[in-house]
């Protein structure tokens, strides 16, 4: 498989804090790849990093095999990404304003397609589309800031925290989803803390302190001391 | 004592109206860039001197000032939103920042219409809107009056319709409520920010042709007022909805009104004593709803 994006060395922080220490990883084209890591191991600071939202102080991220590290948040998510931050939806705006808004660079007939390819996938949300975002169950928001995130139809999705904030039901729910998303051949970087979303990735990495602490196959993590480690404090050996 | 509130109460409302449109302008450049614009009662008497300048160089109808406020906002709002706004964006503290800037580009700008047209009092031809006296409920007031309620309400209405109706409004919106997700949404924040700045602009100057007739004349010396009037205004009614602030408006344009015909030396304070007990009552304004964050 060819890479879709590539990080090389990444480097990144807020003031004198630097966060990133050199990050490494790859994401394939229809890869599901899981980033893991405890609070502060980075992992958000990379996703916004690789959609523009925190400058890079050093290294090169690579879509499609060009070098979009300069470029602004706007023109690296027309050229076919698309991000869903732990907040995801804009809560004063209705829901088919927040989906109109996820494919900001689309026409409007376009977008008004996707639309309804979004309500047929999230039947919840037809109902309610005139709805500021701001009424919707925490379930449900998650729900439309993933639609809103599907809307461009980019071939990146980078999801961070997709179950932060949500009851086991919901998770499961934001599982069942993701499974659909990842059979339409799209490839996805999630960020999560919650292990369970392991199942759903091909590969992963494990983040601690800024850098990429191990990395391999589903099986492989699922195997790793480092990773047992890290989420229950346990190694194999006990 | 009924013909005098009936008075009041109309006269209040076409007021009203009026400031509604004077301080929407600062209310949508205040939501989208969470900075006050301190120019913007300078940028209000831009738009009178340059009704008056229309009027009697070329004799032409002050409602030309209108499409010309529109026109000025975009040659200067432009350059402008780009030379100030991302540099302030960028800064440690934009807000302070933006207070200091603004209120320098006042200063400029009361300066430069001082040495255009002088420091005097300026007025328009009371007929050039039409001679007439509309009345309502028996109450005639000028049709300079009734023209700049009307145009107000056009005006305010045309903001709402493209806020709510359109992309670039959505994107307006949500730049209104969360910067960081607009752009991790993939919203040329900038171009959208630059575009509500011209708009704000040209409203504040749309305002500005029909101040002679509203308040007497029209100064270089008058802005603070006017952006203290707009600030209260937009308080009153509510951040970010245009909506809201025709509300807020007509609050403050039928209270003034009220106490102008009742207890005339105490009406320069309705502004700021409703400034203060909204804050204290309800601080996300009359019309404002409070947002549950995720």
């Amino acid at each position: 498989m060819s890479a879709l994006l590539e990080v090389d060395k990444v480097e990144a922080g807020y003031g004198d804090v630097q966060v990133l220490w050199g990050a490494d990883m790859t994401v394939a084209k229809g890869e599901t790849v899981l980033l893991m890591g405890v609070n502060g191991a980075g992992k958000t600071t990379l996703l916004r990093s690789l959609v523009g939202l925190q400058p890079c102080r050093g290294g090169a991220i690579c879509l499609n095999g060009k070098d979009i590290s300069a470029l602004k948040p706007d023109a690296r998510i027309r050229r076919g990404m698309a991000y869903m931050s732990e907040l995801g939806v804009f809560p004063t705006l209705s829901i088919a304003e927040n989906l109109r808004l996820g494919a900001y660079a689309l026409s409007g007939s376009q977008a008004s397609q996707r639309a309804d390819q979004m309500y047929q996938m999230f039947p919840d949300l037809a109902k309610k589309r005139r709805a500021a975002a701001a009424s919707l169950s925490g379930g449900q928001r998650k729900m439309l800031g993933l639609a809103k995130t599907l809307m461009s139809g980019a071939d990146l999705i980078l999801l961070d925290e997709p179950s932060s904030g949500l009851a086991p039901v919901f998770v499961s729910q934001v599982i069942e989803t993701l499974k659909e998303v990842i059979g339409t051949g799209t490839s996805l970087l999630i960020a999560e803390q919650n292990i369970a979303f392991l199942a759903l990735a091909d590969r992963g990495y494990l983040m601690d302190h800024g850098r990429m602490e191990v990395s391999g196959t589903r099986a492989e993590l699922e195997g790793s001391d480092a990773v047992r480690k890290a989420y229950f404090g346990v190694s194999a050996e006990g | 004592m009924t013909a005098l509130l009936e008075y009041a109460i109309v006269g209040g409302l076409l007021y009203g109206i009026f400031f509604g449109l004077v301080a929407v302008g600062l209310n949508l450049i205040f939501g989208v860039m969470r900075i006050i614009n301190l120019a913007h009662g300078e940028f209000v008497v831009l738009g009178g001197f340059g009704a008056y300048w229309l009027t009697s160089a070329f004799g032409l109808n002050p409602l030309w000032g209108v499409p010309l406020a529109a026109l000025g906002a975009v040659v200067i709002g432009f350059p402008l939103y780009y030379a100030i706004v991302p540099r302030l964006q960028r800064s440690r503290d934009p807000e302070m920042l933006s207070f200091i800037l603004f209120f320098g580009l006042a200063q400029v700008i009361e300066a430069l219409v001082t040495l255009g047209f002088g420091p005097d009092q300026r007025t328009l031809p009371s007929d050039a809107l039409g001679s007439g006296s509309p009345s309502v409920f028996g109450q005639a007031f000028p049709e300079s009056w009734w023209w700049a309620a009307g145009i107000s309400v056009v005006a305010i209405v045309g903001l709402w319709l493209y806020l709510t109706r359109t992309r670039l409004g959505f994107a307006t919106r949500a730049i209104m409520a969360n910067r960081d997700e607009a752009l991790a949404t993939g919203i040329s924040v900038d171009r959208v920010s630059s575009i509500a700045f011209i708009i704000g602009l040209a409203l504040a100057g749309a305002a500005g042709v029909f101040v002679p007739y509203l308040q007497g004349s029209v100064a270089p010396g008058i802005g603070n007022d006017l952006t203290t009037t707009s600030f209260a205004i937009l308080i009153i009614g509510s951040l970010g909805n245009p909506i809201g602030t025709l509300l807020g408006g007509l609050v403050f344009g039928v209270g003034s009104m009220l106490m102008q015909t009742f207890y005339a030396s105490w009406s320069n304070l309705v502004p700021y004593v409703l400034l203060v007990a909204i804050v204290l009552i309800r601080p996300q304004g009359l019309f404002g709803k409070s947002v549950r964050h995720a």
